[in-house]
């Protein structure tokens, strides 16, 4: 579901944030990226959204070249990624079902069909009972949550999610983390960038390390 | 609530891979009726959501567009202003009599004799003989020194022909050439053609229709700027909200729409405002008018906005404010999706 082959990132003329990357995922696996800051976690979930280009190598994602992807169809590659970030990022000034329901909007969904598919999502992270809410009045923990029903509800073929946990306590990172675990066994592949070792041992999934932008390990749980 | 949670994720299952290459809401066949619906929803977004924006700063609103207003009704009060000198000055062109003084000399007898054979010629479509006893009763008349006229022993007035020229069009440029023979006859005194006047007015008039057109330009290049830097601006503030929707899968349509809209709106109501800028000058204006051009014999009326022209100023202004915010919009929506 996600190829990269010898990708290279290149910032400015020396430094090298990624540096001849290769690994597969396959459809439906849950994958962690981990490594210290700066390894190029970032920068490589990045070039699946396309947010940036790689200087070198091929990306495959969700059977787009994305090299052959021009910028007017970044859109249609995207739509098809539910993105999650650390600061969450959703829109304060409309409610939690109305950001939700955002890339259904988008996508051209029905609207009878958008309901359903908000409450869904909604459903899915335990916040069925805020969909009137403002994202202001959330604790980080159900923003978080928001944030990854916003991802979801396009029922997407990838989820990406950078640092999804970073702002939060141990507990709740867990219960978010079991929610991609989730997202994986039905079928959708999932990419976590996380620094959280504890974390990952414990959910005991596949893991990409990365050191100074060059893949150093590819671990799978026996 | 398990079962329910059960049922739904069954629902959800993706489609086996190989067929998926982006989500279902696209992917699924897509018959036109969808896509219109689509494309239906997407302008009702644009359209609240930006009416949503406007409303939710009132002020700020109801300054740019009182700006748009005045910025536009200016060239539409100079537009009724023109409207009307050419309405005033229609009468005026219109008027192509030659006005021949006969010498005194000439009886009236021969001047009856002179008007039959000025009858018989083809660019002559009348003549109408006015005698000195018809002047001098009109003289007195509209002068009013009618006791003063009494005292003088004989009419000093000469017999006067009115020729009416028959002039192949009216946009005729030199003098008809009767002018110049009547000038030249020998029982002629003086021939009074005001054609240089004339001319003169419509030059003014051309002139003052080009001061219009240009003025209007002008501050249709000011709405035009004053929206496309408000929008930019709207768009500054909410380049954050433009990333986040560029990264769940937005192009640049469905980004630039709403403001898009908000640019439409402020030219409609500016252009609205315009009109009610308009018809309130021309109000308070109307009362020393009518009595100015009541001493005109009632002959002329005020010619107010007409309802076209309110329309046409309205939906220029929309137009104006679109064209602002698409130009306002265009550098900015690149941005997040790299080549």
């Amino acid at each position: 579901m996600i190829t990269f082959d010898k990708v290279s990132k290149r910032y400015g003329k020396s430094h090298d944030a990624l540096a001849e990357v290769s690994f597969e995922i396959g459809a439906g696996e849950m994958v962690f990226v981990t490594g210290h800051s700066g390894a190029g976690k970032s920068t490589l979930l990045k070039l699946i959204g396309l947010v940036e280009r790689p200087t070198r190598g091929q990306i495959v994602v969700n059977h787009h070249a994305l090299a052959g992807v021009r910028r007017r169809g970044i859109p249609q590659v995207r739509r098809g990624i539910g993105m999650v970030f650390q600061d969450h990022r959703l829109l304060t000034d409309r409610t939690v079902f109305d950001n939700i329901a955002l890339p259904l909007i988008i996508a051209g969904a029905a609207r009878e069909e958008i309901g359903k598919r908000v409450r869904a999502a909604l459903d899915k992270v335990g916040l069925l009972a805020k969909e009137r809410e403002s994202p202001l009045t959330l604790s980080a923990g159900e923003q978080q949550r928001v944030g990854i029903a916003r991802a979801i509800v396009g029922k997407p073929p990838v989820i990406i999610a950078d640092e999804p946990t970073g702002n939060l306590d141990p507990q709740l990172s867990g219960e978010i983390m079991d929610l991609f675990a989730e997202f994986g066994a039905v079928g959708t592949t999932v990419l976590v960038a996380s620094h959280d070792l504890h974390l990952i041992k414990r959910i005991a999934r596949r893991v990409l390390v990365l050191d100074h932008g060059r893949l150093i390990d590819d671990f799978r749980p026996a | 609530m398990n079962a329910r949670r059960q049922a739904e994720r069954n629902a959800r299952k993706p489609a086996p891979p190989s067929s998926t290459a982006a989500p279902e809401p696209r992917r699924a066949p897509t018959p036109v009726r969808a896509r219109l619906g689509a494309w239906r929803d997407h302008h009702f977004y644009g359209f609240f959501s930006s009416l949503g924006r406007l409303a939710a700063r009132p002020w700020a609103t109801a300054l740019t567009v009182l700006m748009l207003g005045f910025a536009l009704a200016l060239p539409l009060l100079f537009y009724i202003a023109f409207d009307n000198a050419r309405a005033l000055s229609g009468g005026l062109r219109e008027a192509r009599e030659v006005t021949v003084f006969l010498k005194r000399a000439v009886e009236s007898a021969a001047a009856d004799a002179f008007a039959a054979e000025l009858r018989k010629r083809a660019d002559v479509a009348g003549v109408s003989i006015k005698t000195p006893q018809q002047g001098l009763a009109e003289f007195r008349q509209l002068s009013g020194f009618g006791e003063a006229l009494d005292i003088l022993k004989d009419n000093p007035l000469p017999t006067v022909l009115i020729v009416t020229p028959r002039t192949p069009g009216l946009q005729e440029e030199r003098d008809p050439s009767i002018v110049g023979e009547l000038g030249a006859d020998a029982r002629v005194d003086l021939v009074q053609y005001d054609a240089t006047w004339r001319r003169r007015l419509s030059d003014i008039l051309a002139l003052a229709e080009r001061a219009v057109v240009v003025l209007a330009a002008l501050l249709a290049l000011a709405t035009l700027l004053v929206i496309g830097n408000t929008i930019r601006a709207d768009v500054q503030s909410r380049a954050d909200e433009i990333a986040v929707m560029q990264l769940i899968g937005a192009g640049s349509g469905f980004v630039r729409r709403p403001f898009l809209y908000a640019g439409l709106w402020y030219g409609l109501l500016g252009g609205a405002i315009a009109v009610v800028v308009a018809i309130g000058a021309e109000t308070a204006m109307a009362g020393p008018l009518d009595r100015l051009l009541a001493s005109y014999d009632h002959t002329l009326a005020l010619r107010g906005l007409d309802a076209a022209s309110a329309v046409i100023v309205v939906l220029a202004g929309a137009l104006l404010g679109w064209i602002g915010a698409f130009v306002a919009t265009a550098r900015h929506m690149a941005a997040g999706h790299p080549d």
